[in-house]
């Protein structure tokens, strides 16, 4: 188990917190940040319990993992919002929080009483992020949207995957990602600015504008050169010009072989000498080789055509002799910028993220878990996860007797009228 | 300059900012396009790669011309200084002590190598939030490897889930990390400074990207530690539902590279799209033969037009939408993403804002990414308090190269 003794920099703030997948990073990233997370989920258990994979891919609302992976760092309150009682149990847990985040439908905010006007009105104190498809308002507020349809509506799918063939998206949600990160961005701009004014504000954060920040040099390129990145496959594509493979296949796995600049990149000539040591440099070595390779060394134009596709099928020739771990560490001490790409057994394997002592062990029911640990080192006032996700309704009594002020009689009859 | 900077968020907070390339700078622009002074320290001997990528206005390349640096930029100034020059770290550290946050980039041994680590600068700024954004973080084996965006996004585990199914790991066609973990150093800095403004204590931050990166990988790890199960890319797909891919359309003009997402997650949207395709079987159907007939169909629609018949019978559909689609997309126009800005040489262009609105203290892109050195008179007489006369001997000197 981490220590409880962290407190990381947001320790002294309390977050309510209404999201769905969507959303679910946003508080978890508050709460690895050392802020009091309260998921408040329907009676019965959030929807997002029943999102695969679940533990020995059995489906209980308790086993998802992915309930687990958004929801640790954070206490758990059952509360039923479609009701009036329920709204009215909100509104005292507003009263004692810092930030509200939520993932509210723009057309049935007001009906759950998550209204900005409302919530301003009634907690100007208050930070209020709405985290939403497309933004609370606009032509498109109203739409639907999954992880799929926020990567290709803003933009990156139309960078992912291979000319001619469909377009793709990172089978891990990076629509969900990005807007939740950015979300806990917006949400500490507006904290800031209430440690100087003390009043609150509300947050309209749009998972497909979120997207539009991945976009790389896309945006501009279109902008200054009227061409539209497109889908490199295995390549890059920087400022309209393509370039060739960057993934190679090792003798074990697969390794990232990008070089940066000119026609081999910026260390062409340790490259060589590289490839020569293992006496797989070819016809590199030769004066006409090496006066191309300086005369594109000014480049950051990545290279194309004949000579380019010479350079790579020497690559690939050469990469399949060795393992990944000895290309890359070769490649970094020529300071070639290669890396691994790791599996996840990989990951877990990996010496230097064990030698940072990146994982971190979350106890489960006298079990323990590993989980990737805090993803920033604070000196002062350090990440952790300092306990797994809440059981429905785990923290109930605390929320509502604690927090609240309820009796244990009064909790239980709110519990048997099914508002929590 | 900004015309009103009374009620903006960071006024009076001001950075050093040494990073370079993407993480660095998108971290910078969060607190610069929110009023925060973000003076950019570049020199003119090693310049900033992004000075020298693509795209440049009309083709030409030129540290002052570069579209890629300029959007990550905006609203910042920048002073030049060598730091390899025999006073260049002096004259950093007289920035830095005028500072109240450091960010940088680099691997370790830069800053170690110049006397420019957090204890360092401490000693002329004690509160000093400083914030090291290695790929692989300050310490451990891998500490001092190189690496770029793309590169990361294959060590962080993502690569490995972006592929079609059973093909090589392609990852994103964009240096990815380079656009992920901005949010999460940004996040850590903010919450870093909120913590200075209630106790006055500064601190370091050792920012490894790699290790930010890994929580963007949703359940890939607990899968692992838990079932033992290593994940595997899906292509456009999802583990749990069905329809959900991609689709090509008819061709708009002599564009044939229009696509549409269609996704399903429950029987009413799959009854909806039946319906808008006016194909009842479709709620019958085996997967593979709905998703060739869905593909049938698709490429004899406009895109946009069906988008909006699915959207509007309740299926989650979108266009795959290009830079230039994003530029006339109304939504996007609706919340004024597009900031169009006047930079000396490179004219009138657009730059991206942040994604999120704040109700009484919206960001606000100040001006056009800075010319290389376009402050230095500002910084070294105004802030760091130099003599005309110490100005012009560390200009002849080539300090300020």
């Amino acid at each position: 188990m981490t220590t409880q003794a962290a407190a990381g920099p947001l320790a002294p703030f309390r977050v309510i917190d209404l999201t769905n997948e969507l959303g679910q990073l946003a508080g978890r990233m508050l709460g690895d940040l050392g802020a009091e997370v309260i998921k408040v989920e329907q009676p019965g258990g959030d929807e997002s319990r029943f999102i695969g994979p679940f533990r020995g891919d059995v489906v209980d609302p308790e086993y998802s993992l992915h309930w687990w992976t958004f929801n640790s760092n954070k206490l758990g309150a059952t509360l039923d919002l479609t009701s009036a009682r329920g709204q009215e149990l909100l509104t005292k847990l507003l009263d004692s929080a810092d930030f509200l985040i939520e993932t509210c439908p723009p057309d049935a905010a007001a009906a759950l009483g998550l209204g900005v006007e409302r919530i301003s009105a009634s907690h100007p104190g208050l930070v209020h992020t709405s985290i939403t498809p497309f933004g609370r308002e606009g032509l498109y507020a109203s739409w639907k949207a999954t992880d799929l349809v926020g990567t290709a509506m803003g933009g990156l799918s139309s960078l992912c995957g291979a000319p001619g063939r469909p377009p793709i998206r990172p089978t891990a949600s990076q629509g969900f990602t990005q807007v939740s990160a950015q979300a806990v961005v917006g949400t500490l701009v507006a904290h800031y600015q209430r440690t100087k004014s003390g009043r609150g504000q509300h947050v309209d954060q749009s998972m497909q504008e979120a997207v539009t920040f991945t976009h790389d040099n896309a945006s501009p390129t279109w902008d200054i050169r009227g061409i539209n990145n497109g889908r490199p496959g295995n390549g890059r594509e920087i400022g309209g010009y393509k370039s060739g493979q960057y993934v190679y296949e090792a003798a074990d796995g697969y390794v990232a072989a990008l070089s940066y600049g000119g026609l081999f990149g910026l260390t062409a000539r340790q490259t060589i000498e590289w490839l020569d040591k293992h006496g797989m440099a070819g016809d590199l070595t030769s004066d006409e080789w090496l006066a191309k390779l300086d005369a594109t060394q000014g480049l950051l134009i990545p290279p194309s055509g004949e000579d380019a596709d010479h350079l790579n099928d020497v690559l690939v020739a050469f990469c399949k002799k060795f393992t990944r771990a000895q290309l890359v560490s070769e490649a970094q001490q020529i300071r070639n910028g290669w890396g691994i790409v790791h599996t996840p057994k990989d990951l877990l394997e990996n010496e230097h993220l064990a030698a940072r002592d990146y994982w971190t062990e979350v106890e489960h029911e006298g079990a323990h878990v590993t989980y990737p640990g805090p993803w920033a080192k604070l000196s002062k006032t350090p990440l952790s996860v300092r306990h797994r996700a809440p059981r429905i309704g785990e923290h109930n009594l605390y929320v509502y007797g604690n927090l609240l002020g309820f009796s244990d009689d009064e909790i239980m009859a709110l519990s048997e009228q099914g508002v929590i | 300059m900004s015309t009103d900077t009374a009620d903006k968020v960071f006024e009076g907070i001001r950075i050093a900012d040494f990073a370079w390339v993407g993480v660095g700078p998108l971290v910078s622009k969060y607190l610069a396009d929110h009023g925060a002074e973000v003076i950019r320290i570049e020199s003119s001997v090693r310049p900033e790669p992004l000075r020298r990528a693509p795209p440049f206005v009309n083709d030409e390349p030129g540290l002052d011309n570069s579209g890629y640096y300029a959007d990550f930029n905006s609203s910042k100034k920048c002073a030049s200084l060598n730091l390899q020059h025999p006073d260049g770290v002096k004259i950093a550290k007289r920035i830095v002590e005028h500072c109240d946050i450091v960010t940088e980039s680099f691997t370790p041994k830069a800053m170690r190598a110049w006397g420019m680590t957090y204890e360092d600068l401490c000693e002329v700024r004690p509160d000093l939030i400083m914030i090291s954004m290695p790929m692989y973080g300050l310490t451990g084996p891998w500490s001092m490897w190189q690496g770029y965006g793309h590169v990361l996004q294959a060590a962080a585990g993502i690569s490995h889930l972006t592929a079609y199914p059973g093909e090589e790991p392609i990852g994103t066609g964009v240096a990815y990390t380079d656009f992920l973990v901005p949010h999460f150093a940004a996040s850590a800095l903010l919450a870093a400074l909120d913590h200075r403004q209630r106790t006055g204590e500064g601190q370091n931050i050792d920012f490894g990207q790699m290790e930010a990166a890994i929580h963007a990988t949703e359940t890939m790890v607990l899968d692992y530690t838990v079932n033992g199960r290593e994940q595997e890319a899906l292509g456009a797909g999802h583990p749990d539902y069905h329809p959900y891919g991609t689709y090509q359309c008819a061709a708009r003009g002599d564009d044939d590279d229009r696509w549409i997402a269609i996704t399903v997650t429950n029987a009413d949207e799959l009854a909806a799209l039946a319906d808008a395709a006016g194909q009842p079987s479709w709620t019958s159907m085996d997967p593979q033969a709905l998703d060739d007939a869905i593909a049938a169909w698709t490429r004899t629609q406009q895109a946009e037009e069906l988008m909006q018949r699915l959207q509007d019978g309740g299926v989650p559909a979108g266009v795959v939408q290009t830079p230039e689609d994003l530029r006339s997309d109304p939504q996007l126009a609706h919340r004024g993403h597009y900031w169009m800005l006047d930079h000396p040489t490179m004219g009138h262009r657009a730059y991206d804002g942040p994604s999120f609105r704040l109700s009484d203290t919206p960001a606000e892109l100040t001006k056009a990414a800075p010319l290389l050195g376009e402050d230095n008179e500002y910084v070294y007489k105004d802030i760091v308090g130099m003599s005309d006369e110490e100005y012009v001997e560390h200009l002849v000197s080539g300090a300020f190269d």
